[in-house]
């Protein structure tokens, strides 16, 4: 089979157009750099894509905490997932790299925390 | 009123005043102040929460948060005074600044001066969008920020109008959150964000992308209830008969970014009529001496990690400047050429060697960028594929400018 890719490693963008059978890459052309066939063959047999969302957060000093997927999910299970986390609410204090939710629907990949919220502290209301 | 000194006071708490801050730390400058308008320090990095930030040079794709962590540490790891909260109102060409917070006005007398404000957005009134003044008029940084900071939901079908980086993004964001995007309308003939976002944001989700289009119309009274797009020809008209209407509640912006420069103006900066930000040397300094710039306030960058680097180099030099009440002359000046929009820095010592920043008028590929001086070529590189979408940098070393006269050109070449 043959198709033409955007390699999206890096800013360059670089337009591959590859070749393929049923089990492995065969042959590559226009790339600038080595990254391009990796992330063609990806893009072929297992597609996957960061998926970055918030969660909502409790007692925290904002009402969300941004979040990731680690590894990258299987792009067909991005809507599940969005819908799973929902649902999801996190007490603060939450800390970068903290696992949200593990093995997100048995995907292998982790909801992992890229942000800090601290506790929510209680201000005296402003003097006049 | 109460006044303080300070060796380098930073305007700014985002990816490029804390860069510039902590460099100036580094540098040696005892007493840095970082004065920070908003409630944490992260700028727009706190809302972008996508990843992809740090490629360059951190080698890894982070998101935004993260990568503003990296300073965040580093800002109280180096002893830099952080305000936040705080407001500067006034700047002087004596590097004078009156700020203002809870605790009331008061002035900072500095040494040195880095100018970190950052960007803004175009608005519809920027651009002339005839039609009502429904509610659901949007830019999409304004979006980014109810959606991933507020959690507030804009609307359920958003029309998108433009393709400016944040635009692409979040309309990605949306469709994951459940809203419909219909469209992204782009007036010209190319996209105007980085194609891995076209190709990311837009592709990945079947959102079509239409160029050459434009809304040229806005409907509803209350709420916007639809938008009309219609095709722009060659010439910048609308081609007759290609109106059509679209039904949308949300109309997202994502047309463009303006340098925020208020204060430089106050304190007598020149500003570039191109880039928008001021005309600086090599080590970031306006012709205010002591007063520096770097970041989307000197010119709207796509990539954080360039910021990062430049205002490095802004809060070096701050540094010298606070200490030794002058810097180098910079007498050489530098001047976009055929293809060139604009470049970066405008004039240089010629004593160090200088990244310079540029855009080209138009995409493009296979061309090579030519430094030029008095007729002779000074360095020339290759670029596969050129965008105006695409910041352009380029190392030229020190020797390169051993035999050059007084004025250095860029221009593209077959």
């Amino acid at each position: 089979m043959k198709g033409q890719f955007t390699c999206v490693v890096c800013p360059t963008s670089c337009i591959v157009n590859a070749e393929w059978n049923g089990i492995e890459l065969l042959s590559t052309d226009h790339a600038q750099c080595k990254l391009a066939w990796d992330y063609v063959r990806g893009e072929i047999f297992d597609p996957r894509r960061t998926l970055t969302t918030t969660v909502r957060v409790d007692e925290g000093e904002f009402p969300l905490v941004s979040v990731k997927t680690d590894p990258p999910v299987p792009k067909g299970t991005m809507f599940e997932v969005m819908q799973h986390l929902a649902h999801v609410v996190v007490k603060a204090p939450v800390d970068i790299g903290d696992i949200v939710v593990a093995d997100v629907l048995g995907t292998g990949s982790n909801i992992v925390a890229t942000k800090k919220i601290s506790r929510k502290v209680s201000h005296p209301a402003p003097g006049r | 009123m109460r006044t303080e000194e300070a060796d380098v006071a930073v305007i700014g708490g985002g990816p490029s005043g804390m860069a510039a801050a902590v460099a100036a730390r580094k540098a040696g400058a005892a007493r840095v102040v970082l004065i920070e308008r908003g409630e944490q320090l992260g700028g727009i990095l706190n809302q972008c929460i996508h990843d992809g930030f740090g490629t360059k040079n951190m080698g890894k794709a982070l998101t935004g948060p993260e990568y503003a962590q990296i300073y965040i540490d580093q800002t109280s790891e180096s002893g830099v005074s952080c305000y936040l909260n705080t407001m500067v109102l006034n700047l002087t060409p004596e590097r004078e600044l009156t700020v203002c917070s809870t605790e009331g006005v008061r002035r900072i007398r500095a040494k040195s001066v880095v100018l970190c404000m950052g960007c803004r957005e175009r608005t519809r009134g920027a651009i002339g969008i005839p039609g009502y003044r429904p509610a659901g008029v949007f830019t999409a940084g304004v979006v980014q920020y109810y959606m991933n900071m507020r959690n507030l939901a804009v609307g359920r079908r958003v029309v998108v109008l433009g393709s400016g980086d944040v635009g692409l993004i979040m309309a990605r964001r949306l469709t994951l959150e459940g809203a419909k995007v219909p469209c992204v309308a782009e007036i010209l003939p190319y996209p105007s964000g980085l194609v891995r976002n076209v190709v990311q944001c837009l592709e990945d989700f079947g959102i079509p992308l239409y160029l050459s289009t434009t809304v040229v119309e806005i409907h509803g009274r209350d709420r916007i209830t639809g938008v009309t797009l219609a095709k722009i020809g060659p010439r910048g008209g609308i081609v007759p008969g290609s109106q059509r209407r679209v039904a949308c509640d949300t109309l997202m912006l994502s047309v463009g970014l303006i340098a925020e420069n208020e204060l430089a103006k106050k304190a007598g900066v020149t500003l570039s009529p191109i880039t928008g930000g001021p005309i600086v040397d090599d080590r970031f300094q306006t012709c205010v001496p002591g007063i520096f710039s770097a970041g989307n306030a000197l010119q709207v960058h796509d990539l954080v990690d360039y910021v990062s680097l430049e205002a490095e180099k802004a809060g070096f030099g701050a540094a010298e400047y606070a200490y030794a009440g002058k810097l180098p002359q910079a007498h050489i000046k530098v001047s976009p050429g055929k293809g060139i929009r604009y470049v970066v820095p405008q004039y240089i010592s010629g004593t160090e060697a200088v990244d310079f920043s540029m855009r080209v008028t138009a995409p493009d590929h296979d061309r090579f960028v030519t430094f030029r001086s008095s007729g002779q070529t000074v360095r020339r590189m290759k670029e596969n594929v050129i965008a105006p979408s695409s910041m352009i940098r380029f190392r030229v070393r020190a020797e390169r400018f051993q035999k050059i006269g007084n004025e250095l050109t860029v221009e593209l070449e077959a």
